[in-house]
């Protein structure tokens, strides 16, 4: 990819062995709004501050969680338009697993396949690396999966996680609230929860998104109307 | 041969700051302020208009080619804001993403869509070193026939959202203030009150009133 000018790689080392433009793509998902995930006994939820630039914005026109496939959805923190050609790749990937093996491809070799994507782009010459963490979630086979994959290629499963803005405050509040035998639902108002403590201004259904994928391995993005009711039964 | 860690680099192509910002990216939303034109567009109940300024700067200059207002197909209209040369690029791609979706598909090119994906052209040129952004924004207009009448904007850092009202360019701020305040309690606005509410927000905010000569307008 790239021309033959800069087929050479923009991120190289720096004397002291660091890889400096993963670190600064890294800086801009911390600068993005943050996303959460969790995995309960019995499916996954991943939700999103979806704050807007201005009132003008037509807010039915923006969508941060994107489907993958009918059971695997995926959220991000940091750039979106770099989310958009990772969110392409990975579908399509989906549906070449699918035409060879006639099988749905399974949660951890997409993550798989997408991570090797994004690792690409810290190696290959003339691409700088993507500016977004994402967080993947599943249900196949093997049963609920929820992993985060970084602007590095790297990636791990994980029982809760959150990224960007918020992080430290989030971690914190999720590692006190996560219990194993979690069911979906208070998987879903643990999320709300956690979104609440670090949300600048009014919580509703218009500025937040949640996604949720339980045994039916349909995952579903949640309507406004949805997430107000969720919003009133945490109150 | 330039190799770029942080030594300078990352203004001259899009790489990483050390703070995690692309200044290349951000130097292009500059180039379109620099153009000196505001436009505005109001998507109405039934309707969607966007205005512009027409700015010749020369006399000699034949009036009828200069022009920021570009038709992508009989169905949807494409503002371009910014220089001019990369507006004629934009619309090159669009016209053809359009016709090849017509072709393949069967059906008009989605106004959404479109908008998408020229968002996505936009996002590669700030992922690859070989080309820079493009110094435009672009406003995308028409009417959909499931969705009614739609107002997108699509922006160097390959970003994308519909609106209810926007503005680019040189007071793109002032403008968004200014229609804040007008479409703030959603009114459902007719022909004749899309078209007042874009023109007004111009002449206000550029505080001016314009000939019909001086400005360009699009309406579905």
């Amino acid at each position: 990819m790239g021309d033959s000018q800069y087929s050479f790689s923009l991120t190289t080392f720096s004397p002291s062995g660091k890889l400096v433009q993963i670190e600064y793509a890294l800086m801009a998902v911390a600068a993005g709004q943050t996303s959460l995930g969790i995995k309960a006994s019995n499916g996954v939820v991943i939700a999103t501050e979806k704050k807007l630039p201005s009132i003008l914005v037509d807010e039915t026109s923006v969508r941060k969680i994107q489907l993958i496939t009918p059971n695997i959805g995926v959220v991000y923190s940091g750039m979106g338009p770099d989310s958009r050609v990772l969110v392409r790749k990975s579908r399509k990937q989906a549906q070449q697993y699918y035409r060879l093996y006639k099988e749905h491809i399974p949660v951890s070799q997409l993550v798989r396949e997408t991570a090797a994507v994004m690792q690409e782009f810290t190696q290959s010459g003339g691409v700088r690396p993507f500016g977004v963490s994402l967080l993947i979630a599943g249900f196949d086979d093997d049963g609920p999966h929820l992993y985060q994959v970084d602007p590095s290629g790297s990636y791990f499963s994980w029982k809760a996680s959150a990224i960007g803005k918020n992080v430290s405050n989030a971690e914190t509040f999720l590692e006190k609230r996560y219990t194993d035998d979690m069911e979906l639902e208070d998987a879903v108002h643990t999320a709300i929860l956690t979104l609440k403590e670090g949300f600048e201004g009014q919580i509703s259904g218009k500025n937040i998104e949640i996604g949720i994928v339980g045994p039916d391995r349909k995952f579903k993005v949640l309507t406004p109307a949805e997430v107000d009711d969720y919003l009133a039964e945490v109150e | 041969m330039s190799r770029g860690t942080g030594a300078g680099y990352d203004r001259h192509i899009t790489i990483f700051s050390p703070e995690g910002r692309l200044y290349q990216v951000e130097y292009a939303f500059k180039a379109v302020k620099a153009a000196g034109i505001t436009s505005i567009g109001v998507r109405g109940k039934d309707s969607v208009c966007v205005v512009t300024q027409k700015k010749v700067p020369d006399k000699l200059l034949d009036q009828s080619s200069v022009t920021n207002l570009f038709q992508i197909t009989k169905f949807i209209g494409l503002l371009a804001t910014g220089l001019p040369a990369d507006a004629r690029s934009l619309v090159q791609h669009a016209r053809n993403e359009a016709a090849e979706f017509r072709f393949k598909m069967g059906y008009e090119i989605p106004i959404d869509y479109l908008a998408k994906r020229l968002a996505d052209k936009s996002q590669v040129y700030t992922q690859h070193a070989y080309m820079r952004p493009l110094g435009i924004v672009a406003i995308v207009l028409g009417i959909d026939d499931e969705l009614g009448p739609q107002l997108f904007k699509c922006d160097p850092a390959g970003h994308f959202a519909g609106y209810k009202a926007t503005s680019a360019g040189h007071k793109e701020q002032e403008s968004v203030n200014f229609l804040e305040k007008k479409m703030k309690n959603n009114p459902q606005l007719s022909y004749d009150e899309t078209v007042q509410t874009a023109v007004s927000a111009l002449q206000s905010i550029l505080l001016e009133d314009f000939k019909a000569t001086e400005i360009e307008l699009c309406i579905f």
